[in-house]
C-alpha cells in the first residue's frame, strides 16, 4: 500500500515519544504499532531515516538493537560516567 | 560474469592505491564534523573485494585444484590441474593478538609469501608459498619464533586427525557476562594437549570449542568437546542503585523467561522502585545485567565450567549432531584450570584408545553406548545430564536395549 | 619509550609457560613498548583470576552515526585501578571473504589501531569479523572515517541486524568446493548492506557459505540460512588412482591419519563398509558407485581425494534455522531447498531470502530467531510462504502423530455444511 513516508515518520516519532516516557527503548516490532497499515519494511526504513535525522537513536544490547528517543532514559553518561580529560 | 563488471563500482574493489599510501593519523579529524555528521561520510561499502588479497598461485588456480596431501603435520601441499603447487603452513594463534604480532605475521608474509597471509575459521593463520625451497626456509623461520617466556609464536600443526586450534569467546578479558575465562582456559588446555596439535595420531579430528557462558556467542554446541562457562546463581539486585542506572521496564523486559517483575519497596522510610527475580525460573543468561548494570551476575563460587561432548558439523558418514552435556560443573581454577584440563585429557585419551579409524568422538560414544562412555571416562552421571527442555523426551531411552555398566552393577 | 606501569600479575605470568602461544607475553610485550592499555588489560585480568569474576560492564553504544551495529560498548568496573581501559569498546570490521589479507592492508589497519585504539585485536570474532578491541567513545567516528576513507572497509554487523556473512576457503584452495564461496559471501554482503548496518529484524540473522558437505565454516550449526555446496551428477572416479590407493602408493585421506600405524589401507573396511548408504562396491578391480543412492557425505572423497572428486553439475543445498541454545535449545538448520544454482546475480536465491525475511519481519516476536519462528509456526507454514514444495527429503521420517491441521481449501466441499441435510440423514 502506498504510504506517505513523511506521514509515516511523523506517526512513528509521535508513537515513540509517547512510549518513551514509560520505557525509553523499543524494539522495531513495537514501532510497527505506530502505523498498522504500513509494512514492516516501510516502518523499518522510516525509523532508520529518523535515526539519520537525529530524531531517534539506536541502543544496542549487543545481541539486539533497540530504538530510543534522544533525551529519554538513562544515558551512557548516567550509567558509566565520563572519561576524565587527560 | 566478469567480476569487475559486477563489483567494480565499489570503492573496495581495488584498494591498491589506498594501501600504498601510509596511514594518515590526522585525516579523520579534517573530515568528520560532529555538528554535520553526514558530511564526508562513506557508508555501506562492505569489505574490500577478496580477490585482490589472493597470492598469485591462488588466483591463477582458482577452481582448478585437483588434490592435496598433508606432507607433515601442519604442512599441506595442494596440486592444481595446471601443474602448479601451493604449500600451506598452518599455525595456531591465541586469537587475541596485538597489532605487533600481526605485523610480525606480515613480515613473514613479505619475506616468503608475496605479502599474503590468511586466517582459518578456527583461528589458525596460514602462510602460503609456491615452491618447496621457500617452504623450508619459511618453516625454519617460523619454528624459531618464540615469545620471551618460551612459548611458540606460531606452532605448526592443526591438520588431519589432530586436536586443532580451539575456537573460543572472550571470557574475563573482555566480556561482561562470562562464567569463566576464555584465553586462560584455552592456553591451559592447549599446553596440555599440544602433542595432539602437532601430530595426527587420533582416530579422527577432534574439534574443541569454548564459550564463556550459556548464551554461546561462540556457537560450541556441535563440537567434539565443548567447554562451557556455567552460571549457577541468579543476579544480584542493588535496590539502592537500580533507579539511578536502570530503567525498570527495560530490566523486566530483558528476561527471556519473564522471571523479573517490578516492585516497590520501602527503605529508610522512602519508597523505592526496583525489581525482584523469581529465582527458580532464572536460566542464568545475564540478559538482565546487559540491560541493567545494577543486576550483576558474576560469582566466584557459582560460576564454573561444564563440558559437552560428541557433537560434529561435518556430514561425513553420520549426520551433524549436537554435543551432549556430560560434566555439569567444574570450578574455576585460574590460571591453569587443572580439573578441566584433566577431565578433557581423560575423555580424549579414552576416545583415542577405543575409537575406530575415521570414527568421531560422538559416533564412538554412540557405538559403545553412553552408559559405557561415562564408565570408561570415569565421569559420574548425574541428573544434570538428563534433558528437561523442549524435545527432552526425544533423548529418553524407551527400549530395553541398554548395556550393563558400573551404573547397574550394584542395583 | 613512553612511561608505562606494569602491574603485579603472577597468575597471568604463569600463562607465559608452556608451548602454546602465550597471549600474556604478546600483550605484555606490547604494553612494555608503550601501550599502557595492554598492561592495564593484564592487570584487570589478574584481578579476575583473583576474584574469579569478570570486571567488565556492558554499554548500549551501537556505533557510528546512522548505523545500528558494529560497535559493542564495554566499560571496566575497576576504572580507578586501570584508567586506560575504563572505556574499552569493541569495533567489528568486515573481514574479506575467506580471510585472505595483504600485508600492506593489515599494516595499515594496525597503524590505525595503534593510533586510535589499544592495539589489541581478535583475529577473528566467532562470526568472522576482524575485532578491534578497546577504544573510547570519542574515537569511534574517527576510526570509522579512517576505515572507510583510507582502507575502503566497512563495519560488520551486531544487534538485530544481518550479521557479517562468512564462508569457507572454497575454490580458492580446495578441490572439493562446489560453490564460489567467496563470491557468494561478497555478493550477499554487498547486496544486503542496509540490513547489515541498520536493524531490520526481530533478532540477528546469519548467512554462512560452505563449499561442500564437510561444512568447514559450520554453516549448518550456526547460520539462519546455510548455503552448502553439493552436486547432482556422478562422483568422478579415476580408477588408476583407486588402484594406487589399494596398492598403498598414495596415503589415504591426504595423509591426515599418518601419525599412527593403522595397518595397510583396506578399501573394503575403510571406504565401502563405512559408506552410510552402502552404495559402493568393487567389481573386479574397479570401484563402482550407485550415485542415485549416494547421500554425498564426502567420506569416500575425503579418504581418496586423488581418485574421487565431486561431480560437475554443482549448486547449493539451502538449509534454514540454526542457532545456539538461547532460548530453549540449540537447533541445526533444516533442509529447505535441496538444489539451487548459485550463479551471480543469484536472483532466485535472493527471491527466497526476500520471502523468508518478509515473513519473519511480520510474524517474528522480539528476540525470536528465524529458526524458532519455523518451530513456532511449523515447517509447513515456512514451506507455504517460501513457495517450496514439500518433499520427503525434508524430514528424517514422516510424522507419527495424526492430528493434521487440514486447511479448509484442501478438503472437498469446504467446511460450510448444511445441518438440515445432515439431520435428514441422522436423527438428532
Amino acid at each position: 500500500m502506498a504510504i506517505d513516508k513523511e506521514e509515516l515518520k511523523q506517526k512513528i516519532i509521535e508513537f515513540a515519544t509517547k512510549k518513551a516516557k514509560h520505557k525509553s527503548k523499543m524494539y522495531i516490532k513495537d514501532l510497527y504499532k505506530a502505523a498498522p497499515d504500513a509494512s514492516p519494511r516501510q516502518v523499518k526504513n522510516a525509523a532508520n531515516e529518523l535515526v539519520r535525522e537525529g530524531k531517534l537513536e539506536f541502543f544496542s544490547s549487543g545481541s539486539t538493537t533497540m530504538y530510543g528517543v534522544p533525551g529519554f532514559g538513562k544515558s551512557e553518561k548516567d550509567q558509566f560516567g565520563e572519561l576524565e580529560e587527560e | 560474469m566478469d567480476l569487475k563488471e559486477l563489483y567494480g563500482d565499489n570503492p573496495g574493489f581495488d584498494i591498491s592505491d589506498k594501501v600504498a599510501q601510509p596511514y594518515d593519523p590526522n585525516l579523520a579529524e579534517t573530515l568528520y564534523d560532529p555538528k554535520k555528521p553526514m558530511a564526508n561520510r562513506i557508508t555501506d561499502i562492505g569489505p574490500p573485494f577478496y580477490e585482490q588479497f589472493f597470492p598469485p598461485v591462488i588466483k591463477n588456480n582458482y577452481g582448478k585444484w585437483k588434490s592435496h596431501e598433508i606432507i607433515e603435520p601442519g604442512i599441506i601441499k595442494y596440486v592444481s590441474e595446471t601443474g602448479d603447487t601451493c604449500f600451506v603452513v598452518r599455525c595456531g594463534t591465541p586469537r587475541i593478538i596485538t597489532t605487533d604480532l600481526i605485523r610480525e605475521f606480515c613480515d613473514i608474509a613479505d619475506k616468503y609469501c608475496e605479502g599474503c597471509v590468511r586466517w582459518t575459521t578456527r583461528n589458525n593463520v596460514e602462510f602460503m608459498t609456491d615452491s618447496e625451497d621457500k617452504l623450508r626456509a619459511l618453516v625454519d623461520d617460523i619454528k624459531g619464533r618464540k615469545h620471551p617466556g618460551g612459548s611458540y609464536k606460531l606452532p605448526i600443526g592443526g591438520t588431519g586427525a589432530c586436536v586443532t586450534n580451539i575456537v573460543h569467546t572472550q571470557g574475563w578479558i573482555h566480556c561482561h557476562t562470562p562464567a569463566t575465562d576464555s584465553s586462560g582456559v584455552v592456553k591451559a588446555v592447549m599446553d596440555d594437549l599440544f602433542e595432539y596439535f602437532e601430530s595426527m595420531t587420533l582416530p579422527a579430528q577432534v574439534r574443541i570449542a569454548l564459550a564463556c557462558c550459556l548464551n554461546m556467542c561462540g556457537a560450541v554446541h556441535c563440537s567434539d568437546i565443548a567447554i562451557l562457562g556455567v552460571h549457577r546463581k541468579p543476579p544480584f539486585i542493588e535496590d539502592d542503585r537500580i533507579m539511578g542506572v536502570c530503567e525498570i521496564p527495560l530490566a523486566v523486559a530483558a528476561c527471556p523467561l519473564g522471571a523479573i517483575r517490578p516492585v516497590t519497596i520501602e527503605q529508610d522510610g522512602k519508597k523505592i522502585k526496583t525489581v525482584r527475580v523469581k529465582n527458580e525460573r532464572c536460566m542464568f543468561c545475564g540478559n538482565c545485567y546487559t540491560m541493567c548494570p545494577a543486576m550483576p551476575l558474576a560469582d566466584e563460587e557459582g560460576d564454573g565450567i561444564g563440558l559437552l561432548v560428541g557433537g560434529k558439523i561435518s556430514n561425513r558418514i553420520s549426520a551433524p549432531k549436537f554435543s551432549k552435556f556430560v560434566v555439569p560443573f567444574l570450578p574455576n581454577e585460574p590460571p591453569r584450570w587443572p580439573s578441566t584440563v584433566k577431565t578433557i585429557r581423560k575423555i580424549l585419551e579414552t576416545y583415542a584408545e577405543g575409537a575406530r579409524k575415521y570414527e568421531r568422538l560422538g559416533d564412538w560414544a554412540e557405538r559403545i553406548g553412553w552408559e559405557r562412555f561415562f564408565e570408561k571416562c570415569e565421569i559420574p552421571f548425574t541428573d544434570k545430564s538428563i534433558d528437561d527442555y523442549r524435545l527432552a523426551y526425544d533423548t529418553y531411552h524407551t527400549s530395553t536395549l541398554f548395556k550393563w555398566s558400573v551404573h547397574t552393577d550394584n542395583l | 619509550m613512553a612511561d608505562v606501569k606494569k602491574h603485579d600479575t603472577p597468575m597471568c605470568d604463569d600463562l607465559k609457560k608452556g608451548p602454546w602461544p602465550s597471549f600474556v607475553d604478546d600483550i605484555e610485550q606490547k604494553g612494555l613498548k608503550g601501550k599502557q592499555d595492554c598492561l592495564d588489560l593484564l592487570g584487570q585480568l589478574e584481578l579476575s583470576y583473583v576474584h574469579k569474576e569478570t570486571h567488565w560492564k556492558h554499554g548500549g553504544i551501537v556505533g557510528v552515526f546512522g548505523y545500528g551495529g558494529g560497535v559493542i560498548g564495554r566499560y571496566s568496573d575497576v576504572p580507578d585501578k586501570f584508567p586506560t581501559i575504563a572505556h574499552f569498546h569493541t569495533m567489528r570490521v568486515n573481514q574479506p571473504a575467506s580471510k585472505f589479507y595483504s600485508s600492506a592492508y593489515l599494516r595499515k589497519v594496525c597503524d590505525m589501531w595503534d593510533h586510535r585504539g589499544s592495539g589489541m585485536t581478535n583475529f577473528h570474532g566467532s562470526t568472522g569479523d576482524m575485532i578491534l578491541l578497546g577504544t573510547t567513545t570519542d574515537q569511534l567516528e574517527p576510526v570509522f572515517y579512517d576505515l572507510t576513507h583510507q582502507m575502503s572497509v566497512d563495519l560488520g554487523g551486531s544487534g538485530s541486524n544481518l550479521r557479517t556473512p562468512a564462508c569457507c576457503i572454497g575454490k580458492a584452495r580446495c578441490e572439493w568446493s562446489c560453490l564460489d564461496t567467496q563470491q557468494i559471501c561478497y555478493d550477499l554482503t554487498q547486496t544486503y548492506q542496509d540490513e547489515l548496518h541498520r536493524p531490520a529484524f526481530p533478532y540477528k540473522f546469519k548467512f554462512k557459505v560452505s563449499g561442500c558437505p564437510n561444512d568447514c565454516v559450520a554453516a549448518i550449526a550456526r547460520s539462519c540460512c546455510s548455503i552448502i555446496g553439493t552436486w547432482r551428477d556422478d562422483i568422478r572416479i579415476d580408477q588408476e588412482a583407486v588402484k594406487a590407493y589399494m596398492g598403498g602408493e598414495i596415503k589415504p585421506n591426504g595423509g591426515a591419519f599418518s601419525g599412527r600405524d593403522w595397518g595397510p589401507f583396506d578399501i573394503q573396511k575403510e571406504v565401502i563398509d563405512l559408506c552410510p548408504s552402502e552404495c559402493m562396491w568393487m567389481d573386479g578391480d574397479e570401484l563402482k558407485i550407485d550415485n542415485r543412492e549416494c547421500t554425498r557425505c564426502m567420506h569416500c572423497i575425503n579418504v581418496m581425494p586423488e581418485a574421487l572428486r565431486p561431480g560437475t553439475d554443482t549448486g547449493a543445498t539451502i538449509l534454514c534455522g540454526a542457532k545456539a541454545p538461547i532460548l530453549d535449545g540449540a537447533q541445526m538448520s533444516t533442509l529447505a531447498i535441496p538444489f539451487i544454482r548459485m550463479e551471480a546475480p543469484y536472483d532466485e536465491f535472493k527471491d527466497f531470502v526476500d520471502k523468508i525475511w518478509d515473513w519473519w519481519m511480520e510474524l517474528g516476536k522480539n528476540r525470536e530467531r528465524f529458526g524458532e519462528l519455523i518451530q513456532r509456526k511449523s515447517l509447513q507454514e515456512f514451506l507455504r510462504i517460501a513457495d517450496l514444495k514439500p518433499i520427503p527429503q525434508m524430514v528424517k521420517e514422516p510424522r507419527s502423530n495424526p492430528y493434521v491441521f487440514w486447511q479448509e481449501s484442501e478438503v472437498e466441499g469446504g467446511w460450510e455444511r448444511d445441518i438440515k441435510a445432515f439431520r435428514a440423514r441422522h436423527a438428532a
